[in-house]
């Protein structure tokens, strides 16, 4: 299962989205799940890029990754919530595959 | 920060766990010995069975259309050398 963690200290801003772990819904190659949320996050992650460099660092760790905002950003704020978003959307039609939380 | 490279597989299970056509296996079918030499023996006692002749048929024994050899008169099971490689089972009555 993929678990996405989101971190905020205050309700207003997302400070850290950890993104671990496998979907399990099928195997290597065929998992439509995991090809959903991986989709999900690269567009995200590029398209902040593409619009500012200095808003997010991102870590690949074992098994995932950890998205850290750095900065304050409408447009960027609008995507990593969008991305959100989707991905609770996922869940709920794929809850044994990934969880937001 | 560097852009992520598109891997749409990103979050699956790595490499592995594909599944195979394989995996299927007729039961055994017991082949071999079926008396063992010095043995008392009845006619028409199944010997050994197998596919195509490891043992031949000796004395007082013959090769049904199986192959499986068996005994022709009651008496005692000889396995036998036949030859320089090859083997066979003989059946020898007992003196009365």
């Amino acid at each position: 299962m993929i678990k996405v963690a989101v971190e905020s200290k205050n309700k207003k801003h997302i400070d850290q989205i950890k993104i671990v772990g496998h979907a399990d819904y099928d195997d290597y190659g065929k998992d439509i799940v995991c090809s959903s949320v991986s989709s999900i996050v690269t567009t995200t992650v590029n398209g902040i890029y593409e619009i500012n460099r200095e808003y997010l660092q991102v870590e690949e760790i074992k098994d995932g990754m950890i998205l850290t905002i750095l900065k304050e950003d409408t447009i960027c704020d609008k995507l990593i919530k969008n991305m959100l978003n989707l991905l609770s959307e996922l869940s709920e039609n794929y809850p044994e595959n990934i969880m937001v939380k | 920060m560097n852009r992520l490279v598109l891997n749409i597989q990103y979050f699956a299970h790595h490499k592995g766990q594909g599944s195979t056509s394989n995996g299927r296996d007729s039961a055994g079918r017991r082949l071999g010995a079926k008396a063992s030499d010095g043995e008392f023996v009845t006619a028409g006692s199944i010997l050994y069975r197998q596919r195509g002749t490891k043992m031949f048929a000796g004395k007082n024994a013959r090769r049904g259309n199986d192959d499986t050899v068996f005994a022709t008169v009651d008496g005692i099971v000889k396995f036998e050398r036949l030859g320089r490689d090859k083997k066979q089972v003989s059946v020898y009555a007992v003196e009365e």
